[in-house]
Protein backbone atom coordinates (compact mmCIF):
# COMPACT_ATOMS: atom_id res chain seq x y z
CA UNK A 1 0.00 0.00 0.00
CA UNK A 2 1.84 3.30 -0.85
CA UNK A 3 -1.57 5.75 -0.42
CA UNK A 4 -3.83 4.05 2.10
CA UNK A 5 -6.48 6.15 4.42
CA UNK A 6 -6.58 5.08 8.31
CA UNK A 7 -10.38 3.67 9.32
CA UNK A 8 -9.94 4.67 13.49
CA UNK A 9 -12.50 3.12 15.20
CA UNK A 10 -13.85 2.90 19.32
CA UNK A 11 -11.33 0.33 20.22
CA UNK A 12 -8.18 2.90 19.28
CA UNK A 13 -8.31 6.11 20.23
CA UNK A 14 -4.80 6.42 21.39
CA UNK A 15 -2.83 9.53 19.15
CA UNK A 16 0.18 7.19 19.57
CA UNK A 17 -1.77 3.96 18.07
CA UNK A 18 -0.02 1.99 15.74
CA UNK A 19 -2.36 3.47 12.63
CA UNK A 20 -0.69 6.92 13.18
CA UNK A 21 2.83 5.86 14.13
CA UNK A 22 3.24 3.82 11.34
CA UNK A 23 1.46 5.80 8.58
CA UNK A 24 1.59 9.58 10.27
CA UNK A 25 0.76 11.32 6.95
CA UNK A 26 -2.35 9.50 5.63
CA UNK A 27 -5.91 10.59 5.65
CA UNK A 28 -7.68 9.33 8.75
CA UNK A 29 -11.44 8.78 8.94
CA UNK A 30 -13.60 8.31 12.32
CA UNK A 31 -17.36 7.48 11.37
CA UNK A 32 -20.32 7.17 13.55
CA UNK A 33 -22.25 4.06 13.15
CA UNK A 34 -25.55 4.83 12.19
CA UNK A 35 -26.31 0.97 12.99
CA UNK A 36 -24.93 1.04 16.14
CA UNK A 37 -26.45 4.35 17.52
CA UNK A 38 -29.69 3.04 16.75
CA UNK A 39 -29.31 -0.46 18.69
CA UNK A 40 -26.64 0.73 21.30
CA UNK A 41 -29.19 4.03 22.43
CA UNK A 42 -25.99 5.46 23.58
CA UNK A 43 -26.56 7.93 26.51
CA UNK A 44 -25.05 11.93 25.46
CA UNK A 45 -22.75 11.37 28.14
CA UNK A 46 -21.04 8.41 26.75
CA UNK A 47 -21.11 10.61 23.20
CA UNK A 48 -19.25 13.09 24.33
CA UNK A 49 -16.97 11.54 25.62
CA UNK A 50 -15.56 9.81 22.61
CA UNK A 51 -15.92 13.43 21.11
CA UNK A 52 -13.51 14.38 23.22
CA UNK A 53 -11.15 11.51 22.47
CA UNK A 54 -12.01 12.16 18.85
CA UNK A 55 -10.73 15.80 18.67
CA UNK A 56 -7.56 14.95 20.17
CA UNK A 57 -6.83 13.08 17.13
CA UNK A 58 -6.00 13.82 13.27
CA UNK A 59 -9.27 12.46 12.07
CA UNK A 60 -11.97 13.48 9.82
CA UNK A 61 -15.41 12.82 11.62
CA UNK A 62 -18.38 11.71 9.98
CA UNK A 63 -21.70 9.78 10.14
CA UNK A 64 -23.04 7.49 8.10
CA UNK A 65 -23.14 3.84 7.13
CA UNK A 66 -19.56 2.74 8.47
CA UNK A 67 -18.61 1.02 4.95
CA UNK A 68 -19.85 3.88 2.66
CA UNK A 69 -18.36 6.40 4.30
CA UNK A 70 -14.92 5.10 4.40
CA UNK A 71 -14.92 3.76 0.95
CA UNK A 72 -16.30 7.33 -0.13
CA UNK A 73 -13.03 8.78 2.00
CA UNK A 74 -10.91 6.05 0.23
CA UNK A 75 -11.90 7.92 -3.13
CA UNK A 76 -11.75 11.20 -2.55
CA UNK A 77 -8.24 10.77 -1.29
CA UNK A 78 -7.59 8.13 -3.97
CA UNK A 79 -6.68 5.49 -1.48
CA UNK A 80 -5.15 2.38 -2.81
CA UNK A 81 -6.00 0.39 0.39
CA UNK A 82 -7.20 0.90 4.25
CA UNK A 83 -5.04 0.62 7.55
CA UNK A 84 -6.95 -0.03 10.66
CA UNK A 85 -6.31 -1.85 13.94
CA UNK A 86 -7.72 -4.52 15.68
CA UNK A 87 -11.03 -5.36 17.40
CA UNK A 88 -12.71 -8.60 19.22
CA UNK A 89 -16.22 -6.81 17.51
CA UNK A 90 -18.09 -9.17 15.29
CA UNK A 91 -19.59 -6.12 13.76
CA UNK A 92 -15.76 -4.92 12.50
CA UNK A 93 -14.82 -8.68 11.17
CA UNK A 94 -18.05 -7.98 8.94
CA UNK A 95 -17.09 -4.36 7.85
CA UNK A 96 -13.98 -5.64 6.89
CA UNK A 97 -14.85 -8.41 5.32
CA UNK A 98 -17.21 -6.39 2.71
CA UNK A 99 -14.41 -3.74 2.78
CA UNK A 100 -11.78 -6.08 1.50
CA UNK A 101 -14.42 -6.90 -1.49
CA UNK A 102 -13.46 -3.52 -2.73
CA UNK A 103 -9.83 -2.77 -1.44
CA UNK A 104 -7.01 -4.56 1.04
CA UNK A 105 -7.35 -3.85 4.45
CA UNK A 106 -4.34 -3.64 6.50
CA UNK A 107 -4.91 -4.65 10.07
CA UNK A 108 -2.77 -3.39 13.02
CA UNK A 109 -2.14 -4.74 16.62
CA UNK A 110 -1.10 -2.57 19.43
CA UNK A 111 1.16 -4.33 21.58
CA UNK A 112 -0.16 -7.41 23.17
CA UNK A 113 -1.17 -7.58 27.06
CA UNK A 114 -0.07 -11.00 26.68
CA UNK A 115 2.24 -12.03 23.93
CA UNK A 116 1.59 -15.14 24.13
CA UNK A 117 0.24 -16.96 20.65
CA UNK A 118 -0.12 -20.29 21.92
CA UNK A 119 -3.65 -22.19 22.83
CA UNK A 120 -4.91 -20.55 26.17
CA UNK A 121 -7.89 -22.52 28.06
CA UNK A 122 -10.71 -19.48 28.48
CA UNK A 123 -13.46 -21.79 30.21
CA UNK A 124 -12.85 -19.98 33.16
CA UNK A 125 -10.67 -16.74 34.36
CA UNK A 126 -8.25 -18.73 36.58
CA UNK A 127 -7.57 -21.08 33.58
CA UNK A 128 -6.40 -18.03 31.61
CA UNK A 129 -4.60 -16.48 34.38
CA UNK A 130 -2.51 -20.01 34.84
CA UNK A 131 -0.72 -18.88 31.76
CA UNK A 132 -1.61 -15.36 31.07
CA UNK A 133 0.20 -14.43 34.45
CA UNK A 134 3.79 -14.77 33.88
CA UNK A 135 3.55 -13.17 30.05
CA UNK A 136 1.73 -9.83 31.75
CA UNK A 137 4.37 -9.09 34.10
CA UNK A 138 6.69 -10.14 31.63
CA UNK A 139 8.46 -13.10 33.64
CA UNK A 140 9.00 -10.32 36.07
CA UNK A 141 6.40 -11.61 39.32
CA UNK A 142 8.37 -14.57 40.20
CA UNK A 143 11.78 -13.65 40.27
CA UNK A 144 10.96 -10.75 42.77
CA UNK A 145 9.35 -13.12 45.04
CA UNK B 1 -21.44 11.80 1.52
CA UNK B 2 -22.07 13.21 4.91
CA UNK B 3 -20.22 16.45 5.64
CA UNK B 4 -17.33 16.80 7.86
CA UNK B 5 -18.49 16.96 11.78
CA UNK B 6 -16.84 20.24 13.75
CA UNK B 7 -13.81 19.42 15.22
CA UNK B 8 -12.77 23.19 16.83
CA UNK B 9 -14.61 23.75 19.84
CA UNK B 10 -14.15 26.93 21.84
CA UNK B 11 -14.71 25.25 25.44
CA UNK B 12 -16.18 21.96 26.48
CA UNK B 13 -19.47 23.83 26.81
CA UNK B 14 -19.51 24.52 23.14
CA UNK B 15 -18.55 20.43 22.15
CA UNK B 16 -21.25 19.32 24.47
CA UNK B 17 -23.57 21.69 22.79
CA UNK B 18 -22.89 20.68 19.39
CA UNK B 19 -22.49 16.72 20.21
CA UNK B 20 -26.31 17.73 22.16
CA UNK B 21 -27.61 19.09 18.62
CA UNK B 22 -26.31 16.55 16.31
CA UNK B 23 -27.02 13.52 17.95
CA UNK B 24 -31.02 15.40 19.55
CA UNK B 25 -32.43 11.85 20.44
CA UNK B 26 -29.58 10.85 22.68
CA UNK B 27 -30.20 14.28 24.14
CA UNK B 28 -33.50 14.39 24.22
CA UNK B 29 -33.61 10.86 26.70
CA UNK B 30 -31.13 12.43 28.79
CA UNK B 31 -29.26 15.74 28.45
CA UNK B 32 -26.65 15.19 30.99
CA UNK B 33 -23.13 15.08 30.55
CA UNK B 34 -20.43 12.94 32.61
CA UNK B 35 -17.99 15.34 34.60
CA UNK B 36 -15.25 12.18 33.25
CA UNK B 37 -13.56 14.15 30.28
CA UNK B 38 -12.34 12.43 27.05
CA UNK B 39 -9.37 12.31 25.68
CA UNK B 40 -5.43 11.13 26.18
CA UNK B 41 -4.38 14.24 27.92
CA UNK B 42 -7.34 13.34 31.03
CA UNK B 43 -6.47 9.68 30.38
CA UNK B 44 -2.71 10.14 31.90
CA UNK B 45 -3.72 13.09 34.42
CA UNK B 46 -5.87 10.03 35.73
CA UNK B 47 -3.04 7.36 35.01
CA UNK B 48 -0.90 9.58 36.98
CA UNK B 49 -3.08 9.84 39.94
CA UNK B 50 -2.93 5.72 40.39
CA UNK B 51 -1.54 4.55 44.11
CA UNK B 52 -0.71 1.05 42.87
CA UNK B 53 0.46 0.13 46.55
CA UNK B 54 -2.89 1.20 47.66
CA UNK B 55 -4.75 -0.81 45.36
CA UNK B 56 -4.79 -4.16 46.62
CA UNK B 57 -5.83 -3.30 49.83
CA UNK B 58 -8.86 -0.54 49.53
CA UNK B 59 -9.77 -1.64 45.98
CA UNK B 60 -13.16 -3.30 47.06
CA UNK B 61 -13.91 -0.33 49.52
CA UNK B 62 -16.31 2.57 47.49
CA UNK B 63 -13.61 5.26 48.80
CA UNK B 64 -10.39 3.03 47.42
CA UNK B 65 -7.97 3.75 45.69
CA UNK B 66 -9.07 2.28 41.80
CA UNK B 67 -7.50 3.62 39.22
CA UNK B 68 -10.88 4.96 37.27
CA UNK B 69 -8.89 4.15 33.85
CA UNK B 70 -11.63 2.02 32.48
CA UNK B 71 -13.66 4.68 30.42
CA UNK B 72 -10.45 5.28 28.34
CA UNK B 73 -8.98 1.75 28.28
CA UNK B 74 -12.62 0.59 27.02
CA UNK B 75 -11.69 2.77 24.13
CA UNK B 76 -8.48 2.06 23.68
CA UNK B 77 -7.18 6.10 24.48
CA UNK B 78 -4.89 3.80 26.64
CA UNK B 79 -4.02 0.19 26.57
CA UNK B 80 -3.45 -2.40 28.63
CA UNK B 81 0.23 -3.00 28.00
CA UNK B 82 0.55 0.77 28.33
CA UNK B 83 -1.01 0.78 31.97
CA UNK B 84 0.86 -2.24 32.97
CA UNK B 85 4.27 -1.23 31.74
CA UNK B 86 3.53 2.40 33.86
CA UNK B 87 2.46 0.79 36.82
CA UNK B 88 5.61 -1.91 36.50
CA UNK B 89 7.86 1.12 36.14
CA UNK B 90 6.97 2.48 39.53
CA UNK B 91 6.68 -0.52 42.12
CA UNK B 92 7.64 -3.68 42.25
CA UNK B 93 5.83 -6.20 40.28
CA UNK B 94 4.57 -8.02 43.32
CA UNK B 95 3.07 -4.81 44.54
CA UNK B 96 1.92 -4.66 41.04
CA UNK B 97 0.22 -8.22 41.27
CA UNK B 98 -3.51 -7.28 42.30
CA UNK B 99 -3.78 -4.79 39.88
CA UNK B 100 -2.02 -5.78 36.85
CA UNK B 101 -4.26 -9.09 37.79
CA UNK B 102 -7.22 -6.75 37.26
CA UNK B 103 -6.12 -5.61 33.67
CA UNK B 104 -5.93 -9.14 32.78
CA UNK B 105 -9.61 -9.42 33.39
CA UNK B 106 -10.02 -7.12 30.83
CA UNK B 107 -8.00 -9.07 28.36
CA UNK B 108 -9.57 -12.42 29.24
CA UNK B 109 -13.48 -11.03 28.33
CA UNK B 110 -11.95 -9.51 25.38
CA UNK B 111 -10.45 -12.68 24.44
CA UNK B 112 -13.61 -14.32 25.00
CA UNK B 113 -15.42 -11.81 23.01
CA UNK B 114 -13.10 -12.57 19.84
CA UNK B 115 -14.49 -16.22 20.20
CA UNK B 116 -18.01 -16.36 21.02
CA UNK B 117 -18.66 -12.47 18.81
CA UNK B 118 -22.53 -12.23 19.67
CA UNK B 119 -22.32 -14.80 21.69
CA UNK B 120 -22.24 -12.91 24.68
CA UNK B 121 -25.63 -11.84 24.36
CA UNK B 122 -26.69 -15.35 25.33
CA UNK B 123 -26.45 -17.75 28.45
CA UNK B 124 -23.35 -19.25 28.29
CA UNK B 125 -24.40 -22.04 30.91
CA UNK B 126 -28.13 -22.41 32.55
CA UNK B 127 -28.89 -20.34 35.83
CA UNK B 128 -27.93 -21.93 39.13
CA UNK B 129 -30.36 -20.41 40.98
CA UNK B 130 -33.09 -22.99 40.58
CA UNK B 131 -34.48 -20.66 37.70
CA UNK B 132 -34.97 -21.15 34.08
CA UNK B 133 -34.92 -18.19 31.77
CA UNK B 134 -38.23 -17.77 31.43
CA UNK B 135 -38.47 -16.96 35.02
CA UNK B 136 -36.44 -13.36 34.36
CA UNK B 137 -38.56 -10.65 33.06
CA UNK B 138 -37.35 -7.86 30.69
CA UNK B 139 -38.56 -4.88 31.55
CA UNK B 140 -36.14 -2.55 33.74
CA UNK B 141 -38.43 -2.15 37.17
CA UNK B 142 -39.63 1.80 36.77
CA UNK B 143 -38.31 2.48 40.39
CA UNK B 144 -34.98 1.27 39.36
CA UNK B 145 -34.98 3.68 36.27
CA UNK B 146 -36.16 6.70 38.48
CA UNK B 147 -34.19 5.39 41.74
CA UNK B 148 -36.89 5.22 44.19
CA UNK B 149 -36.56 1.98 45.02
CA UNK B 150 -36.52 3.57 48.83
CA UNK B 151 -32.82 1.40 49.37
CA UNK B 152 -30.72 4.37 49.91
CA UNK B 153 -27.62 2.35 48.09
CA UNK B 154 -29.57 1.19 45.32
CA UNK B 155 -31.27 4.77 44.84
CA UNK B 156 -27.84 6.56 44.74
CA UNK B 157 -26.09 4.01 42.38
CA UNK B 158 -28.68 4.39 39.79
CA UNK B 159 -28.47 8.00 39.98
CA UNK B 160 -24.49 7.46 39.67
CA UNK B 161 -24.62 5.17 36.91
CA UNK B 162 -26.85 8.11 34.99
CA UNK B 163 -25.03 10.84 36.27
CA UNK B 164 -21.78 10.19 36.26
CA UNK B 165 -21.26 7.27 33.75
CA UNK B 166 -19.38 5.37 36.57
CA UNK B 167 -19.63 3.00 39.45
CA UNK B 168 -17.30 1.39 41.46
CA UNK B 169 -16.93 -2.29 41.02
CA UNK B 170 -17.98 -3.34 44.14
CA UNK B 171 -21.79 -1.33 43.19
CA UNK B 172 -22.17 -2.40 39.52
CA UNK B 173 -21.82 -6.01 41.60
CA UNK B 174 -24.24 -5.19 43.78
CA UNK B 175 -26.59 -3.73 41.55
CA UNK B 176 -26.36 -6.31 38.82
CA UNK B 177 -27.19 -8.24 41.73
CA UNK B 178 -29.88 -6.77 43.46
CA UNK B 179 -31.39 -6.63 39.71
CA UNK B 180 -30.94 -10.24 38.64
CA UNK B 181 -31.33 -12.19 41.92
CA UNK B 182 -34.11 -10.14 44.58
CA UNK B 183 -36.03 -8.35 41.09
CA UNK B 184 -35.68 -11.34 38.82
CA UNK B 185 -34.71 -9.10 36.05
CA UNK B 186 -33.26 -10.70 32.97
CA UNK B 187 -29.57 -9.83 33.10
CA UNK B 188 -29.58 -9.09 29.28
CA UNK B 189 -31.78 -5.95 30.42
CA UNK B 190 -29.68 -4.80 33.15
CA UNK B 191 -26.49 -5.50 31.01
CA UNK B 192 -28.28 -3.36 28.22
CA UNK B 193 -28.99 -0.32 30.40
CA UNK B 194 -25.38 -0.22 32.01
CA UNK B 195 -24.27 0.11 28.86
CA UNK B 196 -26.22 3.26 27.81
CA UNK B 197 -24.87 5.10 30.52
CA UNK B 198 -21.04 3.54 31.46
CA UNK B 199 -18.56 5.75 30.23
CA UNK B 200 -16.47 2.57 29.77
CA UNK B 201 -19.61 0.78 28.05
CA UNK B 202 -17.77 -2.26 27.20
CA UNK B 203 -19.88 -5.44 25.78
CA UNK B 204 -17.66 -8.26 26.84
CA UNK B 205 -16.68 -6.96 30.42
CA UNK B 206 -20.19 -5.39 30.63
CA UNK B 207 -21.75 -8.55 29.63
CA UNK B 208 -20.11 -11.35 30.64
CA UNK B 209 -19.61 -9.60 33.94
CA UNK B 210 -23.64 -9.69 34.15
CA UNK B 211 -23.62 -13.39 33.82
CA UNK B 212 -21.11 -14.07 36.16
CA UNK B 213 -23.48 -12.49 39.06
CA UNK B 214 -26.38 -14.17 37.10
CA UNK B 215 -24.81 -17.29 37.53
CA UNK B 216 -24.76 -18.18 33.62
CA UNK B 217 -21.08 -18.54 32.95
CA UNK B 218 -19.92 -19.83 36.80
CA UNK B 219 -20.69 -21.82 39.20
CA UNK B 220 -22.65 -19.86 41.51
CA UNK B 221 -25.32 -17.28 41.91
CA UNK B 222 -23.17 -13.94 43.10
CA UNK B 223 -25.37 -11.90 46.26
CA UNK B 224 -24.64 -10.19 49.13
CA UNK B 225 -25.94 -8.70 52.38
CA UNK B 226 -26.26 -5.58 54.00
CA UNK B 227 -23.37 -6.63 56.15
CA UNK B 228 -21.08 -6.69 53.67
CA UNK B 229 -22.67 -3.34 51.68
CA UNK B 230 -22.59 -1.53 54.69
CA UNK B 231 -19.23 -2.49 55.57
CA UNK B 232 -17.25 -1.33 51.94
CA UNK B 233 -19.32 1.63 51.88
CA UNK B 234 -18.43 2.21 55.61
CA UNK B 235 -22.22 2.73 56.09
CA UNK B 236 -22.70 5.54 53.78
CA UNK B 237 -26.01 4.84 52.49
CA UNK B 238 -27.01 2.32 55.55
CA UNK B 239 -26.79 4.69 57.89
CA UNK B 240 -29.55 7.19 56.43
CA UNK B 241 -31.90 4.40 54.99
CA UNK B 242 -34.96 4.31 56.52
CA UNK B 243 -35.03 0.83 55.51
CA UNK B 244 -32.19 -0.03 58.20
CA UNK B 245 -32.79 -3.34 60.15
CA UNK B 246 -35.10 -4.58 57.62
CA UNK B 247 -34.02 -3.70 54.00
CA UNK B 248 -34.05 -7.08 51.32
CA UNK B 249 -30.76 -7.31 52.17
CA UNK B 250 -31.00 -8.25 56.13
CA UNK B 251 -29.72 -11.43 56.95
CA UNK B 252 -27.01 -14.30 56.96
CA UNK B 253 -26.13 -15.89 53.69
CA UNK B 254 -27.77 -19.22 54.08
CA UNK B 255 -31.15 -17.42 55.18
CA UNK B 256 -30.24 -15.09 51.92
CA UNK B 257 -29.82 -17.80 50.00
CA UNK B 258 -32.63 -19.99 51.23
CA UNK B 259 -35.16 -16.95 50.53
CA UNK B 260 -33.81 -16.04 47.36
CA UNK B 261 -32.98 -19.57 45.67
CA UNK B 262 -36.05 -21.89 47.69
CA UNK B 263 -35.98 -24.21 44.66
CA UNK B 264 -32.33 -25.16 44.91
CA UNK B 265 -32.78 -28.09 47.03
CA UNK B 266 -29.37 -27.52 48.24
CA UNK B 267 -28.51 -23.96 47.99
CA UNK B 268 -24.82 -23.62 46.05
CA UNK B 269 -25.37 -19.78 46.20
CA UNK B 270 -22.20 -18.47 47.42
CA UNK B 271 -22.02 -15.77 49.54
CA UNK B 272 -20.15 -12.79 48.51
CA UNK B 273 -18.45 -11.71 51.17
CA UNK B 274 -14.84 -12.97 50.72
CA UNK B 275 -12.59 -11.83 48.35
CA UNK B 276 -12.90 -14.98 46.77
CA UNK B 277 -16.51 -15.41 45.86
CA UNK B 278 -16.90 -11.69 45.38
CA UNK B 279 -14.55 -11.51 42.81
CA UNK B 280 -14.13 -13.84 41.06
C1 LIG C 1 -22.13 -5.87 36.35
C2 LIG C 1 -20.78 -5.36 35.92
C3 LIG C 1 -20.66 -4.64 34.73
C4 LIG C 1 -19.40 -4.17 34.32
N1 LIG C 1 -19.31 -3.48 33.14
C5 LIG C 1 -18.10 -3.04 32.72
C6 LIG C 1 -17.97 -2.33 31.49
O1 LIG C 1 -18.95 -2.11 30.76
N2 LIG C 1 -16.74 -1.89 31.13
C7 LIG C 1 -15.64 -2.13 31.89
O2 LIG C 1 -14.55 -1.70 31.51
N3 LIG C 1 -15.73 -2.82 33.05
C8 LIG C 1 -16.92 -3.27 33.48
N4 LIG C 1 -17.01 -3.97 34.67
C9 LIG C 1 -15.77 -4.32 35.38
C10 LIG C 1 -15.31 -3.33 36.46
O3 LIG C 1 -16.38 -3.03 37.31
C11 LIG C 1 -14.74 -2.04 35.88
O4 LIG C 1 -13.78 -2.31 34.88
C12 LIG C 1 -14.06 -1.21 36.98
O5 LIG C 1 -14.95 -0.98 38.02
C13 LIG C 1 -13.57 0.11 36.41
O6 LIG C 1 -13.06 0.94 37.40
P1 LIG C 1 -11.50 1.22 37.53
O7 LIG C 1 -10.96 1.67 36.20
O8 LIG C 1 -11.28 2.11 38.67
O9 LIG C 1 -10.95 -0.24 37.82
P2 LIG C 1 -9.61 -0.72 38.53
O10 LIG C 1 -10.01 -1.57 39.66
O11 LIG C 1 -8.68 0.39 38.78
O12 LIG C 1 -8.98 -1.71 37.45
C14 LIG C 1 -8.07 -1.28 36.44
C15 LIG C 1 -8.60 -1.66 35.07
O13 LIG C 1 -8.70 -3.08 34.95
C16 LIG C 1 -9.85 -3.44 34.18
N5 LIG C 1 -10.78 -4.19 35.06
C17 LIG C 1 -10.81 -4.22 36.40
N6 LIG C 1 -11.76 -5.08 36.83
C18 LIG C 1 -12.32 -5.60 35.73
C19 LIG C 1 -13.34 -6.57 35.51
N7 LIG C 1 -13.95 -7.20 36.52
N8 LIG C 1 -13.69 -6.84 34.24
C20 LIG C 1 -13.06 -6.24 33.20
N9 LIG C 1 -12.08 -5.33 33.36
C21 LIG C 1 -11.71 -5.03 34.59
C22 LIG C 1 -10.49 -2.14 33.75
O14 LIG C 1 -10.05 -1.83 32.45
C23 LIG C 1 -9.99 -1.16 34.78
O15 LIG C 1 -9.94 0.17 34.28
C24 LIG C 1 -18.26 -4.45 35.10
C25 LIG C 1 -18.40 -5.15 36.30
C26 LIG C 1 -19.64 -5.60 36.71
C27 LIG C 1 -19.75 -6.37 38.00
Amino acid sequence: MIRPILWVHGDCLDPQGPHFKNHPQAPALWVWDERLLAEWQLSLKRLVFIYECLVELPVVIRRGGVVAEVLTFATEHQADGIVTTASPSPLFRQYVKVLEQSLPVTILSVEPFVDYDGHIDLARFSRYWRVAQAYAFKGDLNDSK
Amino acid sequence: MSKDMRRDFTDRADLIRYVGEQFPEAAARDGRVSPIRGGRRAAEVQLNRLETHRYATTRNFLNGSVSRLSPYIRYGVLNLAQVRDWVLARATPHQCEKFVNELGWRDYWQRLYLKLGQGIWEDREPYKTGYSPQHYQDTLPEDIQSGTTGLVCMDVFSQELKIQGYLHNHARMWLAAYLVHWRHLRWQTGAKWFLEHLIDGDPASNNLSWQWVASTFGAKPYFFNRENLERYTAGLYCRRCPLYGHCAFEGSYDDLAHNLFPRNESPTAQPGRKPKAKRR
